[in-house]
Order: structure tokens, then C-alpha cells, then sequence
């Protein structure tokens, strides 16, 4: 009986394990194989295999039922996935059930969680931007929360790095605010975007308009060729996975690299309940797993381990690991595990219609907009509130609904909403959210899903500074767009709940201190040596920017301090 | 059970055995209904498709009806509305069919065009948010069907490339997807 307990923890022995798929997960997947460990990756989404899996992304309009629309019985199953848009017709298999794994809400949050191997990589928005020393230094300049424990000059590497392998796509700028990355080729504006930058640049000294920098390849390099991936088609339909391998997700660009060392198991259907600490060696010893099929509970051992489950499901998982020596969950010395809950607020700003360019067309469907750099707050400029935003938005041509909402029908209507209808042009607020100990989650203490997991409890909001930030969000968007010529704008007052941005982040912040952090520098868990957590929870602060980039450089920084510790025999 | 699950149950009893998209919507396509709905009668599935093709008519392509754009607009309706909305567009209908017996003593499938023409131009003033949700999915259920997307727009399934700021050719058709 021992010796047939031994065999099955050999088995079961890896040098490192990683929690979840995702952009993050998939990056300490290719970093650690590369890198000669043998690696088990733990999923806890079905299968999701590279092209084979995309099924709706090849499907014409015509083989879905209800263009998109959700159906009573989707709504009813799916009471909080429903609310918002990314949760439709075309993407109902890619998210977990909300039946299968409740959570609670003292306060709305919006937890969009896949159920696939690639998690969010799949299912993102892919706009790509580096943080910069701005939003490094920003807490501790202006002494809120705790100082990030790193600068630019220590990420700038790893964002390069990261890049070369991912292709992003944008524009020099030069900007203080938002370093440039090593670029692909940018994509290119429509001209009422190309004539609405001049007139903003040229009104507003200070502000700039580029085309968004997006992980789609506008043209791929060997190093993307050498992995199986092909320029963007311009089909835009990336949330449903690219038969082309022409945006970043796991599938893509991770794993094949990965997959290739020979090195790396992955393990889909797999809930990773809790790690398992040994007070002896001061170290997790590995993780328990819920099969979420079978429901069969099984034990995984590694020297080191990467949580990469996504920010709330990271916390959660560390909140559920306790010890004699962690009764609060694992690293949670500090009690900040859970905290300092942040999201990007958004959902407002102003558009408009833009009488020109009836002459003007375009070719290829860019899943891509514009982006305006953050300008508030920086230099010499003062506002009411602390930290500022970046808009997205973009210029687009009626389609066939243009004329859909007028009373007319017959020969005419139906001529006229076959021809291109009016071009319009709108921006859309992205803000920073600053770092509160209040806004939290915490595990409810009794009640679980089926999988044995304690729910996660949301009890966060947006506060003061953001409702400031968002008047200037809504008017500083109106004044551009009419100084640049466009005409009937409205201001869109959206509203914005904690989770909606998908842009979730903060609860194992980084820190110097382990009183007041829960990760160091390299995220690495304060006294828990072994245990690496490099998803959105590791965020110190928001900045406006969307984060996925940070958090691929972050990993593969991590990764490489990691290896480099194990060989020093210091993990 | 999300689609994927249903779609493993249905290959399992199956023996295993691969099946199209569409062979699979079929199979799936009564599971996605959901509680109490109104089925329409097939005088009420003959009526819709006779409206539609007066909102978007047979030109130099085909119209509604040839695209059967009745059967997206009785499924949204089934299953993607709640009860009382559901009842009310097909008392709305229903009462349009009445209208149309008062005014020729005739059922609206049996008029003659321009009649049928008179009665849509009366009922945008009787029962105007009836008519916009019946041409609103007329629009989506045609132009997103084959023939609606294929013929009445120009459909390009994979552009390949991006050019952003081009003239528009003459007689350039909009695009169908995007």
C-alpha cells in the first residue's frame, strides 16, 4: 500500500505547477519548459483545442439562430453572465455555467469566467499598452496605498521580450505616458479617424489620437510564422478563436512552443481547490484538484508553483489554502489577500455623426479603434481628482441597419439599406481605479459550489475619485469630437460596475513590505518562497491602460527569477 | 447543459459519429426553447412571411419571404421575449389581419399588392411599435440570412487584408459582415 502511494505521488511530481491557461498561465508554460523544467498545467475548463475548437468562428451568419441574441433560457441559466455582452449566442460555451459556480454580491460585480483551456486569451480585447513610470511612482507620490516595488526600467526588458514573441501592433509615439512597444506594422486609420486626430492634435496641444496598439498580427515575423501563425485575415471574429493563429491567445502562441519541449502536461477539467503548505520545509508542497467531471480529488506535487488563475480566482484559491501557519490563507501574513479590489471604470464618453467621407469606403473588417493616450493629470495639468483615462473608440460606416429605425419599407427601404449609410465616430473612457482596502472579495464561510470551493463574495464599488474622473471622461470626449467637426454628439452616460472592464486586478498586490503586500518584487508569495502569483491580482495600482501586456511581461520576468532561484537551490 | 455538452451527449447517442453545424442547430434547436411561448399558427407563419416581403420585397434580388425571414422573427419572438410581449406581438398581427378584412374584406396574405402596401402604410400609424419590432427583425432575419447577405450585400467571408480609407466604387453594395 505505501509503495502504491509512492508510485502514484511520482507520478504526480512535476518541477513546477501552474493554475490556470490563460495569457498568464500560458506564459509560464512556455518560460518554464524552455527553460528544461517539466511542467503540469492546471486548467479548470473543458478542452479547447487550436483551430479545431473554433467552430462559430467559420460559421456564416445564417447557421446561428438568433443573431446573437440571447434566449429566455440562457438568460435564466445565466442570471449575471446575461447582464453584459460578452456572454451571447456565438460564445455560450466558452464561459463557465453561473448555475454550476455561483457567487455572491454585497455589491454588483460582473465575473466573467471561461470555461476552456486559453481562458481570456481567447475570449480578449487584445489592446496591448506598457505601464509607465507614471503609474509606477503615482502611489507614492501621491501617498495612496503602498509604493509598487518595481519601476519601468525593471519591466521595460520583459515588455520587449514578451512582444517580440506576440506581435503587437501599433504606432510610435514617444510618449512619456505610453512607452512605445517594438511594434508590427500599425493598422490603419479610416479617414474620418485620420481627419478627427489632426483636428484633435491640432485643438487640444497635448492630446494625441493613434491607431490602437492590438496583439493581432498586421504582419507576421519569422517568429510568429515559425509557430504556426499567419497574418490577421481582418474577418473579426477574434473572440471566437483564430483558425489563423493571428491574435495572441494561449493556443497561439504559448503553448505550441511550450508543446514542443516535450515537457509539458496539460490538464484541463481541473479545479484547483487549495495549495498545500508543509510547515517543515516552509514551502507548498503542491495542489489539490477537483476533477470537474469525474469529481475525483487528486494531489499534485512541484518545487515550485505559478498561480495563474486570474486576479479574483487566484485570491480565492490562496484565501482557501489555510495552515496552522496561514490560518487566513496562504501568504495572507499582511491580511491584504482579497483587497484592494480594482477595475477600469468605463462605458462613458460621446459620439457623434460625421458628415463627410460619403465618397470614402474601406476593405477588411479591423477588429481594432483608435486609442487617445491619458493627457489628464500629467505635466502641468490639475484636476479635481487623482489619476486620469485613455479613450478607445473609432470611426465606423452604417451598415445595413443604418436606416433600420425609420418608418419607411418597400423597394426604397430596402435599396437604401443595401448601400453604405453614414459614418459616425465616438470615444469611450477608460479610468484608472484606485487601490481602496475596502473594496474586497472574501470566501463565504459555508456555502460552496459543487466542487467543494467556499463562493467568492464581491463587495466593491467605484468611489468619489472615479465618479470625478467621469464627468471629465463624458465632457472632455463631447468638446473633442465637436472641436474636430463632428456633429449631433451626445454624451453617453453608460454605467459601469466593478468587473464589466474584465479588467479585474489587485487582490495579492506586490509590495516591499510584508505587512502590507502580499507579493515581492519577482511576485513571489512573502514567505511562502515557492509559490509565484503573476496574473492581475500582483497589481499595485490600475493605471488606465489595459493590463494584459503587463501581466505577460510580469510572468516571464517571474518565471525567469524563479528558474534562477531553483538552480541557486534557494527555492 | 451549455451546447458543447449537448452537442457530446447527441455524438454519443449517436455512436460517436461527427455532425454538421447545422444537422446539430436542428437537433438543438428545440432545446432552446424555454418555458411557456406562443407558437404561431401557420396562418400566422404565412402572414409574417407575407409582411416581411412587403417590408423587404423580391427587386433585383430576392425579398423576405424567398430568404424566410418569418422563421428568424417567429424564433426570436418564441424564444428570446418574454410571455407578454410574445402574446402582444401576435395580437398585434392578428388585429393587422382583422384591419386588413375590414378595409377589403379580404385576408392581407390574400390582397393584391398595392393593398397590401395601403395596409402596412396604415399600420405604421395605428400600431407604430409593432411595426418597427416586425421590421426591425425582418432586417435582421434577411439580411443575415444566405440569400440576404449573399445577394442583396456584398459578403467577403475573409478580406485578408485592411485597407482603411479607399474610394467607395460606384455601386458598391454594403458590406454584410462588420
Amino acid at each position: 500500500m505505501a509503495n502504491l502511494n509512492l508510485k502514484a505521488t511520482k507520478e504526480n511530481t512535476y518541477d513546477a505547477i501552474i493554475i490556470g491557461s490563460g495569457v498568464t498561465g500560458g506564459w509560464a508554460a512556455k518560460e518554464l519548459t524552455e527553460k528544461g523544467l517539466k511542467v503540469i498545467m492546471l486548467e479548470r475548463g473543458q478542452k479547447f483545442d487550436h483551430v479545431t475548437d473554433y467552430e462559430n468562428a467559420t460559421k456564416p451568419p445564417w447557421e446561428f439562430r438568433y443573431n446573437g441574441k440571447l434566449t429566455n433560457e440562457q438568460k435564466a441559466s445565466h442570471p449575471k453572465l446575461s447582464r453584459d455582452y460578452p456572454y451571447n449566442e456565438m460564445t455560450e460555451d466558452y464561459w463557465m455555467d453561473d448555475s454550476d459556480s455561483p457567487y455572491k454580491e454585497v455589491k454588483r460585480f460582473d465575473w466573467f469566467r471561461p470555461n476552456i483551456v486559453g481562458g481570456k486569451s481567447i475570449l480578449w480585447g487584445r489592446q496591448s499598452y506598457r505601464l509607465s513610470d507614471i503609474d509606477f511612482e503615482a502611489n507614492a507620490k501621491e501617498g495612496i496605498a503602498i509604493d509598487w516595488p518595481i519601476r519601468y526600467k525593471d519591466i521595460a526588458p520583459w515588455y520587449s521580450y514578451v512582444e517580440k514573441h506576440v506581435g503587437i501592433s501599433g504606432e510610435r509615439l514617444g510618449l512619456p505616458q505610453l512607452p512605445d512597444s517594438d511594434f508590427l506594422a500599425p493598422m490603419e486609420m479610416f479617414c474620418v479617424e485620420k481627419e478627427v486626430r489632426k483636428r484633435i492634435e491640432k485643438n487640444f496641444p497635448g492630446r494625441n489620437m493613434t491607431i490602437g496598439r492590438v496583439a493581432n498580427l498586421s504582419e507576421a515575423k519569422k517568429e510568429q510564422l515559425g509557430i504556426g501563425r499567419a497574418p490577421c485575415q481582418y474577418r473579426a471574429k477574434c473572440n471566437l478563436g483564430c483558425p489563423y493563429g493571428a491574435y495572441f491567445s494561449t493556443q497561439s502562441c504559448t503553448l505550441p512552443p511550450a508543446a514542443k519541449t516535450g515537457l509539458l502536461t496539460l490538464r484541463p477539467d481541473s479545479v484547483v481547490t487549495n495549495l498545500i503548505y508543509d510547515e517543515n520545509s516552509k514551502r507548498a508542497t503542491g495542489v489539490r484538484v477537483v476533477d470537474s467531471v469525474s469529481m475525483d480529488v487528486r494531489v499534485y506535487n512541484a518545487k515550485i508553483i505559478f498561480v495563474c488563475a486570474s486576479a479574483m480566482a487566484s485570491a480565492a484559491v490562496l484565501l482557501n489554502s489555510t495552515s496552522n501557519r496561514f490560518p487566513n490563507g496562504l501568504g495572507n501574513d499582511s491580511e491584504q489577500l482579497g483587497h484592494n479590489l480594482m477595475d477600469h471604470h468605463f462605458r462613458t464618453g460621446a459620439g457623434g455623426q460625421w458628415e463627410g467621407d460619403l465618397d470614402k469606403y474601406y476593405y477588411g473588417r479591423r477588429n481594432n479603434g483608435i486609442y487617445i493616450p491619458r493627457y489628464r493629470n500629467i505635466g502641468n495639468d490639475k484636476r479635481d481628482y487623482l489619476r486620469g483615462f485613455g479613450y478607445q473608440g473609432g470611426g465606423r460606416r452604417g451598415n445595413w441597419m443604418h436606416n433600420v429605425a425609420e418608418l419607411s419599407f418597400g423597394a426604397e427601404y430596402k435599396k437604401e439599406a443595401t448601400e453604405p449609410g453614414g459614418w459616425s465616430m465616438g470615444l469611450g473612457g477608460f479610468g484608472e481605479t484606485l487601490p481602496y482596502y475596502e473594496n474586497k472579495m472574501y470566501l463565504d464561510p459555508k456555502d460552496t459550489d459543487k466542487w467543494g470551493m467556499p463562493l467568492v463574495v464581491f463587495d466593491a464599488e467605484y468611489k468619489e475619485n472615479e465618479h470625478k474622473m467621469r464627468v471629465d471622461m463624458q465632457n472632455d470626449a463631447a468638446e473633442m469630437l465637436e472641436a474636430a467637426g463632428v456633429k449631433n454628439v451626445r454624451i453617453n452616460k453608460g454605467e459601469s460596475y466593478m468587473g464589466m472592464a474584465i479588467h479585474e486586478m489587485g487582490t495579492a498586490r506586490m509590495g516591499r513590505d510584508p505587512k502590507t503586500s502580499v507579493l515581492n518584487a519577482n511576485n513571489q508569495v512573502h514567505d511562502v518562497p515557492n509559490v509565484f502569483v503573476t496574473d492581475g491580482a500582483c497589481m499595485v495600482s490600475a493605471s488606465c491602460v489595459n493590463p494584459s501586456l503587463t501581466y505577460m511581461a510580469l510572468t516571464a520576468r517571474a518565471a525567469d527569477f524563479a528558474v534562477s532561484e531553483l538552480k541557486k537551490k534557494n527555492i | 447543459m451549455n451546447r458543447r455538452a449537448a452537442v457530446q451527449r447527441i455524438s454519443l447517442l449517436m455512436g460517436g459519429v461527427a455532425l454538421s453545424g447545422p444537422v446539430v442547430s436542428g437537433i438543438l434547436g428545440e432545446k432552446t426553447h424555454f418555458g411557456d411561448s406562443v407558437y404561431a399558427t401557420p396562418q400566422q407563419e404565412k402572414l409574417l412571411a407575407e409582411l416581411a416581403d412587403v417590408i423587404i420585397p423580391t427587386t433585383d434580388t430576392p425579398g423576405a419571404k424567398a430568404a424566410g425571414a418569418e422563421q428568424f422573427i417567429i424564433r426570436v419572438m418564441r424564444d428570446c421575449h418574454p410571455m407578454d410581449e410574445q402574446k402582444a406581438f401576435y395580437a398585434s398581427l392578428d388585429q393587422f389581419d382583422k384591419d386588413s378584412k375590414a378595409a377589403y374584406g379580404k385576408n392581407f396574405v390574400a390582397l393584391g399588392n398595392d393593398q397590401k402596401v395601403a395596409m402596412v402604410k396604415k399600420l405604421i400609424e395605428t400600431d407604430k411599435d409593432f411595426f418597427k419590432r416586425m421590421k426591425n427583425y425582418t432586417a435582421v432575419g434577411y439580411f443575415t440570412s444566405e440569400i440576404g447577405a449573399t445577394q442583396a450585400l456584398e459578403y467577403l467571408e475573409t478580406p485578408g487584408r485592411l485597407e482603411a480609407c479607399i474610394p467607395l466604387k460606384p455601386g458598391q453594395k454594403a458590406w454584410a459582415l462588420g
